[in-house]
């Protein structure tokens, strides 16, 4: 529904600021009809600008800004605040900037008599129904009509009605653990409503009423329950949507903000850490076009309780009963230092998922050094063929925001909602505004979008590669189709003929644009890619194999290695930062530093290497990962060559270059090489059907050491299983 | 052409000695003062120290200084070994600054990279 | 007699013989460090004993003899609450003849200060630590 009534706008009146965005890079390569840029002076200053550009932007060209309320870049163009009115010379009325197209020679006035008194008009009718509770208001401090009263407000109020009817009263709603509403507080933008309807693809808010009993709700008694719903907390003007969390936890001006990156998915989106007194109060999103635009998903974004709970503040040591206990630092890395030294060159290590580049760099100098090469990844990944030589065969190569100029995708053993909602709100994007079709194999799950079920048997595949199915033809002829498999069915025993049939399809396929890369890994986990470009044999086969005398966890939690795989002596170290599965069976515990507590790189699912910077310190005897493995190797007397952040950049430097290009994702390259050394891979896909494991909405908060501590999360997991059960 | 040779020898004015031989029986009664005075700032102050122990620190305390040969700079030690020893024989000091002379009341920052591990100190 | 001070060595011997001897005499003098003849007034439940001698001067006439269990590990916070009125002479009446003193059941046993050993009191922090520690022994929020 929402997509037709949007396709029409598309088509008809162009001047949706998103549309535009698309509507421009499509135009690149329709390069012909350029239409004729007019003239309009914004306070007597000329500029020139497309056709359908509105009064708002044209503004904001020559660096005015108009006070806006419910006009927002990313979301379609509402016209209901009317604080953006500005008066436009010969117009009988003044309008509104936000809606209004532009027209040749307009003269139009941001700071004249007639817009100011509009201004100041508006914001003593929003005021009214307002209640004046700003100094117990979590928005108080960054709240745009806190501002804009005081830029644009009158100096005094008129309001004397508080003896007969009083201000507007709404009840508050329930929408779930995360999002605190007060409604009373809303001023009807109605941002969040068409967030949850565009961007997020759930249709649960809407209003209710007109004019002054105007509601904004869920209809029914029902929660807003989505992977993006922590948007519309950023997204209200007001304090009527607060954090939940984060109530009367802080104010604005008492924290510090700290620039970093979110490590709880693949994606790496960029986020701001809000810290005070040395704690993380909250985590919000920062703007990257490239990555998450100004989106975060929600385990991103709330998960930081679990940060505080369940840490690995000191270092322990199993005693002779088997218990763990807590030992310092001289104890633990004597004790350790002695195991390595007995065991040789007989030594493993696994790398899980919160493994950054600097700590899997000085494992992996470590463990050379003591002559082992029993280097694993806790998620697999096929290596037959050209396995992880060539980047280009597990990297998301069209990168992030490539998805959303698509038309058509196939998805293959994935659920992107849930494995990486940012990717999907792209897809969602294009779906929306670009008329793009999605195909899945795999399981049926809810995407937030339509698409073609094929099913989620193998033999789909084998079908497509064979040219035999029935959207074959819909995929060779596609202009820039898109095929995105989950790591997830590529760690099955016949990942590697999966990954070869892929690579096979996607050669057949006939992209129309230069650089548009049709294959593309979406991974799980943030430290994947970077383990697999320093040279980490993913699985932990190897393990099995070799039974070292002793492990070295990288928070590897997921439980891919039991005890029972490894002879009985083995020596388990692990070094992480939260208690998990990989705690509970080491005998040696070595405290590190989670994502918010080092200076760190990551390389997310396109390759792109990003670093987090120190937002807090690391709690109690914790230290950065790296420095811990340099420690130890002095210790052990293989001292490794680097002593500060500075030094071990250059040695990830030497390793990889791209590691420390901070912020541009490295292109992939040899795909047909790859595709060639596909083809030697003679192994045959067996016959159980794909699977993945997110594939509702509860599945997702809880999948990682740090998102299984936290409060908040299992909160959710609770009021989506309730939610199930309510009769909405 | 050869520059006739300056005089490289400048006269200055002396600060209080006019030649060695002055100079060191300066040095020589400065030590005898302050030799004399230990046992009553062994008492005084209170310090864990024996009279033979700030007698070696004492000579210690001189002999550092062995090297320097310039009058005036020997001159400018004496004054203020000089105000030392007031200061310390009136008790204008206290124990603490008496002990700075045994140790260094600062801690050194550890330098090479496992004591700053173990420390926590970057 | 008395002007050339020979009564004092009279005293002395007296003293000592109402000690039970020289040798009980020299353990009271080296645990004590002073001989004095006194007239018990009274024992507390601890095994304290309360002497009381009206011909030495105010401040010094009375005093109290620490149980032998104390050996000399004995300090004045050993002294109950009852007896320390009399002690310091905020009272002349003995703790069992006044009548006004409160006595109720709830009323807690004497301790005597404990710091520096393993019995001491230590101030504890009410507020919640910021981060919460992990122990070997663990349980999630969902229980499992």
């Amino acid at each position: 529904m929402l997509r037709t009534t949007l396709a029409k706008v598309l088509n008809g009146a162009q001047f949706s600021p998103k549309n535009i965005a698309v509507i421009t890079r499509a135009a690149s390569d329709q390069a012909a009809k350029k239409p004729e840029k007019i003239e309009v002076f914004i306070d007597d200053i000329p500029v020139k600008v497309e056709p359908g550009t509105t009064v708002l932007q044209a503004a904001a060209m020559v660096g005015v800004e108009i006070p806006r309320f419910c006009y927002h870049e990313r979301l379609a163009v509402a016209g209901n605040c009317r604080m953006c009115l500005v008066e436009v010379e010969k117009s009988p009325k003044p309008v509104a900037a936000c809606a209004m197209p532009v027209m040749k020679g307009w003269r139009i006035k941001t700071d004249s008599e007639l817009t100011k008194k509009a201004r100041e008009g508006i914001m003593e009718f929003l005021l009214v129904n307002h209640p004046l509770d700003c100094p117990i208001c979590d928005q108080g401090g960054e709240c745009d009509l806190q501002d804009q009263s005081m830029a644009f407000g009158s100096d005094r109020s008129r309001f004397t009605d508080i003896d007969h009817s009083g201000k507007r009263a709404v009840e508050d709603k329930d929408i779930g653990p995360l999002i605190k509403t007060i409604m009373t507080r809303c001023i009807h933008c109605t941002r969040c409503i068409r967030f949850a309807s565009e961007v997020a693809g759930v249709d649960d808010l809407g209003t209710t009423g007109r004019g002054n009993d105007m509601q904004v709700g869920t209809y029914v008694e029902k929660m807003f329950l989505s992977e993006l719903s922590g948007n519309v907390i950023d997204l209200c003007p007001v304090g009527a949507l607060t954090s939940k969390p984060y109530s009367f936890t802080a104010r604005p001006w008492e924290i510090r903000k700290i620039d970093s990156i979110d490590v709880l998915d693949a994606v790496g989106s960029n986020i701001v850490v809000s810290t005070r007194t040395g704690e993380v109060m909250r985590i919000m999103p920062r703007v990257n076009e490239e990555i998450n635009e100004e989106w975060l998903s929600d385990k991103s974004r709330f998960s930081y309780d679990g940060l505080k709970r369940q840490r690995l503040v000191t270092p322990m040591l199993r005693d002779s009963k088997g218990e763990l206990k807590p030992v310092d630092w001289e104890v633990a890395l004597l004790t350790v230092a002695k195991q390595l030294k007995n065991a040789g060159p007989s030594v493993g290590a696994i790398a899980g998922g919160f493994a950054d580049a600097e700590v899997l760099v000085a494992v992996k100098d470590l463990l050379n050094k003591l002559g082992s090469e029993a280097l694993c990844t806790e998620h697999t990944f096929p290596l037959d063929g050209s396995g992880t030589d060539l980047r280009s065969s597990y990297l998301l190569n069209n990168k992030i925001a490539g998805a959303e100029e698509a038309d058509f995708v196939l998805l293959i053993g994935t659920n992107p909602r849930l494995e990486a909602p940012l990717l999907n709100s792209r897809l969602r994007k294009g779906y929306v505004h670009n008329e793009l079709e999605v195909a899945l194999i795999g399981p049926k799950v809810d995407l937030s979008y339509k698409y073609v079920h094929l099913g989620d048997s193998p033999s789909v595949l084998e079908q497509l590669v064979n040219g035999q199915h029935q959207i074959s033809k819909k995929l060779t002829s596609a202009k820039k189709p898109l095929i995105i498999i989950g790591s997830e069915v590529l760690e099955r025993p016949d990942g590697g003929a999966i990954l070869s049939a892929v690579q096979k399809l996607c050669a057949a396929t006939n992209p129309q644009t230069e650089n548009w890369k049709v294959l593309n890994v979406l991974h799980k986990v943030a430290s994947q890619v970077a383990a697999l470009d320093i040279g980490y044999t993913p699985g932990v086969d190897k393990i099995r194999e070799l039974s070292p005398k002793i492990l070295l966890l990288l928070g590897a939690d997921e439980g891919s290695i039991d005890k029972s795989d490894l002879s009985k002596d083995t020596f388990i170290i692990y070094l992480g930062h939260h208690g998990d599965n990989g705690a509970a069976v080491a005998d040696a515990i070595l405290p590190g530093a989670a994502y918010t507590e080092k200076q760190a790189t990551y390389v997310n699912t396109e390759g792109r290497a990003q670093q987090t910077l120190t937002a807090v310190s690391p709690p109690g005897r914790a230290r950065e990962d790296w420095k811990i493995i340099r420690a130890l190797s002095e210790i052990i007397g293989a001292t490794l060559p680097y002593d500060n952040l500075n030094e071990i950049r250059n040695r990830l430097d030497e390793v990889a270059p791209h590691l420390t290009r901070y912020g541009t994702a490295e292109n992939a390259n040899f795909f047909k090489q790859a595709e060639a050394l596909s083809k030697s891979v003679k192994s045959q896909i067996d016959k159980t059907p794909f699977d993945v494991k997110l594939k509702e909405l509860q599945d997702y908060f809880m999948t990682d050491s740090i998102s299984r501590a936290s409060p908040t999360m299992a909160k959710c997991v609770q009021a989506v299983i309730k939610q199930k059960q309510s009769k909405y | 052409m050869a520059q006739p040779l300056k005089k490289s020898l400048k006269q200055v004015k002396p600060i209080l000695s006019l030649d060695k031989e002055e100079a060191r029986k300066r040095v020589l009664h400065l030590y005898k003062a302050w030799f004399r005075q230990l046992p009553y700032i062994v008492r005084r102050y209170d310090i864990p120290k024996n009279v033979e122990q700030c007698r070696s620190k004492l000579r210690e305390e001189f002999t550092k200084y062995d090297d320097i040969k310039d009058v005036r700079v020997i001159d400018m030690m004496i004054i203020k070994g000089q105000m030392e020893l007031k200061e310390t024989v009136n008790v204008w000091k206290q124990k603490g600054h008496i002990m700075a002379y045994f140790k260094d009341t600062i801690e050194p920052k550890p330098t090479d990279f496992l004591s700053k591990f173990l420390t926590s100190k970057d | 007699m008395s002007y050339f001070g020979i009564d004092r060595i009279f005293k002395v011997f007296q003293t000592m013989r109402s000690y039970g001897g020289i040798k009980a005499s020299l353990y009271k003098l080296w645990r004590m460090d002073s001989l004095r003849p006194g007239i018990l007034v009274g024992t507390d439940k601890y095994g304290n004993q309360y002497y009381e001698n009206k011909s030495y001067f105010y401040g010094r006439n009375r005093w109290i003899e620490y149980a032998p269990k104390y050996g000399f590990d004995y300090d004045g916070s050993q002294v109950p609450a009852e007896w320390f009125g009399w002690l310091h002479y905020k009272t002349d009446l003995l703790p069992s003849q006044d009548p006004s003193r409160p006595n109720y059941k709830w009323m807690a046993d004497h301790t005597e200060n404990l710091s520096g050993t393993s019995e001491q009191y230590v101030p504890y922090s009410t507020t919640k630590p910021k981060i919460q520690a992990w122990f070997c022994k663990m349980t999630f929020f969902d229980g499992t």
